[in-house]
């Protein structure tokens, strides 16, 4: 799944270890997540879009 | 370098996951002691079990039963990438572990290798462990 968490993290002035600690993950997650190495679950998924307040298909979208 | 060494270290867990990973290797460190101990008691003692070894054994088998509990809790509370990494590597390695050990328990069969001995399957498992997390850790990050 490709994502634009990169972008929407920037925006917002996060590092990625501030967005890991909102999301309550390791920043190891979300480097992951951010180089499409691992798609998180629909929990944070929706954790994420709600952080960002965006709906989720606008943050992931299917490679397919 | 840096990334092996973030796969070998897990830098960057959530303060809960570190907790909860510590009292794993604080139970598995309490495990591998007394089974130590009982070894090495072992050694001077041949006729069944004395009371120390009964005494450490009743230990060896707590220690046990909460490194088992410890690491249900410490998997099920964990970050979901790395509760990813760490049941690939569980399979990884008693997978490696079942297809090792009925190949030489065959070759000892035929006397090709000698008996092997649970410390083998024990260090085998460990090992392939290990190396299953160092392998996912850097595949993913």
């Amino acid at each position: 799944m490709k994502n634009n968490l990169v972008d929407l993290r920037r925006a917002q002035g996060m590092t990625q270890a501030d967005l890991a600690a909102c999301l309550e993950v390791s920043r190891q997650s979300i480097i992951a997540i951010e180089k499409g190495k691992f798609d998180p679950s629909l929990s944070l998924a929706l954790k994420i879009a709600r952080l960002f307040d965006r709906p989720v298909e606008e943050i992931f979208q299917d490679e397919s | 370098m840096n990334r092996f060494l973030d796969a070998i270290l897990v830098r960057g867990l959530p303060e809960k996951d570190k907790r909860n990973a510590n009292r794993v290797n604080l139970w598995a460190f309490g495990w591998m002691l007394s089974l130590l101990a009982l070894s090495l008691l072992g050694i001077g003692e041949k006729q069944g079990l004395s009371l120390v070894a009964l005494a450490l054994l009743a230990l060896h088998v707590l220690c046990g039963l909460c490194l088992i509990l410890s690491y249900r809790r410490f998997l099920r509370l964990l970050d979901e990438m790395e509760r990813k990494i760490q049941l690939e590597a569980l399979a990884l390695s008693v997978g490696v572990t079942i297809v090792a050990f009925s190949t030489a328990s065959v070759l000892g069969q035929y006397n090709i290798i000698p008996p092997l001995n649970t410390a083998a399957l024990v260090a085998l498992m460990a090992l392939t462990y290990m190396g299953g997390l160092i392998v996912g850790r850097l595949r993913l990050t």
